[in-house]
């Protein structure tokens, strides 16, 4: 992405945009060589594609909410490889479709973040003094708000659906990125390169969107993967207090707490969306953990 | 350093293990040895609203002031009235009773209960907002002399006696409360075989024996009832000793709980019934046939199986068979998804509608939605199910706000007309308790009937009457009676289940 923008149009030279490629497949070649990254990122990519092809493999009026008496609270078995829950239904069929809305919240969630916070951040930085000053104190009161606290009270004020529990999971976790891009682009923003795109004209924008977001760009990276953990997690938590997706949706937090009651009768129920959310959630960290390696400076030599 | 470090890690986490067990093993010794137990503990799954029955009508409350207060009259727990503090009463005329009070019967502060208190007490809970619709129909309540009291209705009022036995109408002491001003419901005084010691809110209230009670004394010193919302909880807590009696096991916890060798577990059908609530103001459901279609949409003998774990018996109308005025002819609704779609199409809803659900955070009630809205789904009827917390939802469905709502009624004095008239009774729009605001002048004019009447059989044909009426009507989805259970400890003697939920526990002991 970063590579294409540069090619076309940075105007230097294309030793330049060969360089930047060339710095990017360094740094996945170092995150190949982190072996619990690439299980981070091996795990994960089965769960996309178990998400995407959620239909294919269990329909979702037909299998995933069809509720069945006479084959409830059944344990793993060929029929069902995870069992059934209280109503009936087949425990992987809505784990595989609930992976879809963790994901999705997670990946909307965190980019709403990024979006509204780097953009925050990177104005913060880049300007400073009284602009810095306004935003930056305004995210502080944002953080003083605990964010499961905040999420709470925006999907109770606005009502509950996917739409705005994306929001409230976005807006919580904004003050975050927007200190994580102010702070990248401080460190970024008196280097050469900066100094020299301002001597030959460039205006602010382009000089925030074209020199200093590329450059500050690792430690979002590592943030952003972070943070998907992080989102998927508040929408468990929301949605194990019913405050998540409408029923009868299957959602990880809801099913555990769906099946808590049944918790010493059939562990089954909590058990399955429990792991998901512990190995998604695993999955992520290494390889967020994997990707600040690969991308810290102080390796690059 | 790090070694250090590591070292206090490790003291200090042997340390936490040490305190957690040995504070296990406490419990289990303390729980085991009790061959001299003196005190009761009971656990129900809310705090009560206020121990002044003027200001509750709560069950968590009721069943905590059943054991402080007594009534002028009680229903026993086969539901036949019988004396409480008074000891007989006659019907002068249709509108006049006469109530002979038992003499010597003394309050928790030493005062004799006498004829003043009696007045003092009706005066007061009329001017309660929570529960003056119970003796709504009384005119006056007046002291003929120290023991013998006066209540004149305002026309004559069939189930009087049913109503004075409701623990809204418990016999307060005038001086308790004249001497608690404002902060009565913190030193509640009645005649009751407990009385009240401390209430530490959101956790437990602790009773102790009543001495000086009139009937027979408490079998234990201390009675602690303790609030446990998880229901998995008091079944752990019944396990593991901490708690004598659990009510209302879960159903999921039944089986656990009649499996225990330590345990027993005693049920009975009670005088609640569940159903799906209709907003009959707003369409679609202002069609009679949308209505009874959702009737033969709804499969109760899932519902039961699924959500109620067998606990309960599809209901055939509005009110059971232990309440008196049961209709007895009445079938309910069969589970007939083709009738549901006929009547569908004949209201003009081919292709079904969407609507919205409503229920509180109750794990059954949620369940209940869940299994509803999957049934509604196969007539084509697209249900959303919404969870409301439950100060909302008795306000908004008392404006009127929703579309289809889950909840209960417990016909607690067991008679017909608690049942019916608040329920069905066009004058109790709202949160009065017609939630539905079924509206249907004929219904109306039997339960006045029903109400007034002095000749039984009468009461009975216009209760028979409005119910057949009720079910045809269908402000609701009729869903099941329920069967309601305690759980206890095997040691516990002398407990029996009340059908109004709220049991006495003066005669409550243990075996040695």
């Amino acid at each position: 992405m970063n590579s294409d923008v540069a090619t076309k149009n940075n105007a230097s030279t294309k030793t330049k945009s060969k360089k930047k490629r060339s710095q990017w497949s360094e740094v996945w070649r170092r995150l190949k060589q982190n072996k619990m990254a690439m299980a981070g990122l091996v795990i994960l990519t089965i769960l996309v594609l178990l998400a995407v092809f959620a239909d294919v493999i269990a329909d979702y009026d037909e299998v995933a909410i069809k509720q069945n008496a006479a084959v409830r609270l059944q344990g793993p078995s060929k029929d069902h490889w995870l069992g059934t829950d209280n109503l009936g239904r087949d425990i992987f069929a809505r784990m595989i479709h609930g992976a879809r809305i963790s994901l999705m919240v997670g990946i909307v969630a965190v980019s709403i973040a990024i979006l509204i916070g780097g953009t925050l951040g990177a104005i913060a930085g880049f300007y400073g003094g009284k602009v810095d000053n306004i935003i930056m104190r305004f995210m502080d009161v944002f953080l003083a708000i605990p964010s499961i606290l905040l999420a709470i009270a925006i999907v109770g004020a606005l009502g509950q659906n996917l739409f705005n529990l994306m929001l409230a999971i976005g807006v919580s976790s904004i003050p975050g990125f927007a200190r994580i891009v102010r702070a990248s682009v401080l460190t970024v923003k008196d280097q050469e390169f900066v100094e020299a795109a301002r001597a030959i004209g460039a205006t602010d924008t382009r000089i925030i969107i074209k020199h200093i977001i590329p450059n500050a760009l690792a430690p979002v990276i590592v943030q952003g993967t972070l943070g998907v953990a992080g989102a998927i997690l508040s929408t468990a938590g929301l949605s194990f207090i019913g405050l998540g997706v409408p029923k009868p949706r299957p959602e990880w937090g809801a099913m555990l707490s769906d099946g808590r009651q049944f918790l010493r009768n059939a562990s089954h129920i909590t058990t399955f969306p429990g792991l998901a959310i512990v190995i998604t959630i695993l999955a992520l960290n290494l390889l967020g953990d994997g990707l600040r390696d690969a991308l810290d400076p102080r390796l690059k030599q | 350093m790090l070694k250090q470090r590591k070292s206090f890690v490790l003291l200090s986490m042997l340390l936490v293990i040490t305190v957690v067990l040995s504070a296990c093993g406490n419990k289990t010794t303390s729980g085991g040895g009790s061959s001299t137990k003196d005190e009761l503990v009971v656990a129900q799954g809310a705090d009560p609203k206020s121990l002044d029955p003027h200001a509750s009508n709560d069950q968590p409350s009721t069943r905590i002031n059943r054991q402080i207060y007594n009534t002028l009259v009680v229903t026993d727990n086969n539901m036949e009235i019988q004396p409480g503090l008074a000891e007989s009463w006659d019907q002068v005329d249709d509108n006049t009773w006469e109530f002979k009070l038992r003499e010597g019967v003394k309050f928790h502060n030493g005062e004799e209960m006498k004829a003043s208190d009696v007045v003092f007490s009706f005066d007061r809970m009329a001017n309660s907002a929570e529960v003056a619709h119970i003796i709504g129909a009384v005119k006056s309540v007046e002291e003929k002399d120290d023991y013998n009291v006066v209540i004149k209705t305002e026309e004559p009022f069939a189930p009087l006696l049913a109503h004075l036995a409701h623990s809204a109408s418990s016999i307060l002491s005038e001086k308790a409360v004249k001497d608690a001003g404002d902060d009565y419901q913190s030193h509640p005084v009645g005649t009751g075989p407990f009385k009240f010691v401390s209430h530490d809110s959101g956790d437990k209230v602790t009773l102790e024996r009543f001495d000086d009670y009139y009937g027979d004394k408490a079998k234990v010193k201390t009675l602690v009832f303790r609030n446990v919302p998880e229901g998995t909880n008091r079944t752990i807590g019944l396990q593991t000793g901490e708690i004598d009696i659990a009510y209302d096991v879960e159903p999921i916890d039944v089986k656990t709980v009649e499996g225990d060798k330590g345990l027993k577990l005693v049920k009975d059908p009670s005088l609640s019934s569940d159903y799906v609530g209709f907003n009959t103001k707003k369409a679609p459901y202002d069609n009679v046939k949308v209505r009874q279609a959702i009737n033969y949409a709804i499969n109760v003998d899932e519902i039961i199986e699924v959500a109620l774990e067998g606990a309960g018996t599809p209901a055939t109308g509005p009110i059971n068979d232990k309440v008196y005025g049961y209709n007895s002819n009445l079938k309910g609704y069969e589970y007939n998804p083709e009738k549901a779609k006929e009547l569908l199409k004949e209201a003009g809803f081919e292709n079904g509608f969407k609507t919205t659900i409503w229920t509180n955070d109750n794990p059954v009630r949620v369940t209940i939605a869940e299994i509803v809205q999957g049934q509604l789904k196969e007539i084509g009827i697209d249900a959303k199910v919404e969870q409301v917390e439950w100060g909302a939802y008795l306000e908004r469905t008392g404006k009127g706000e929703h579309d289809m709502f889950i909840l209960g009624w417990t016909t607690v004095t067991g008679d017909a007309d608690y049942g019916l008239y608040a329920v069905y009774h066009s004058s109790q729009h709202g949160g009065a308790g017609n939630r539905t605001f079924f509206t249907d002048p004929k219904v109306d004019e039997l339960l006045d009937k029903g109400r007034t009447a002095t000749n039984e059989d009468e009461r009975l044909k216009a209760y028979a009457e409005a119910q057949e009426l009720i079910l045809e009507g269908a402000p609701q989805a009729f869903l099941q009676f329920k069967t309601h259970n305690a759980g206890m400890q095997k040691n516990v003697e002398g407990f029996e289940l009340h059908p109004s939920g709220s049991h006495y526990l003066g005669s409550v002991g243990f075996s040695k």
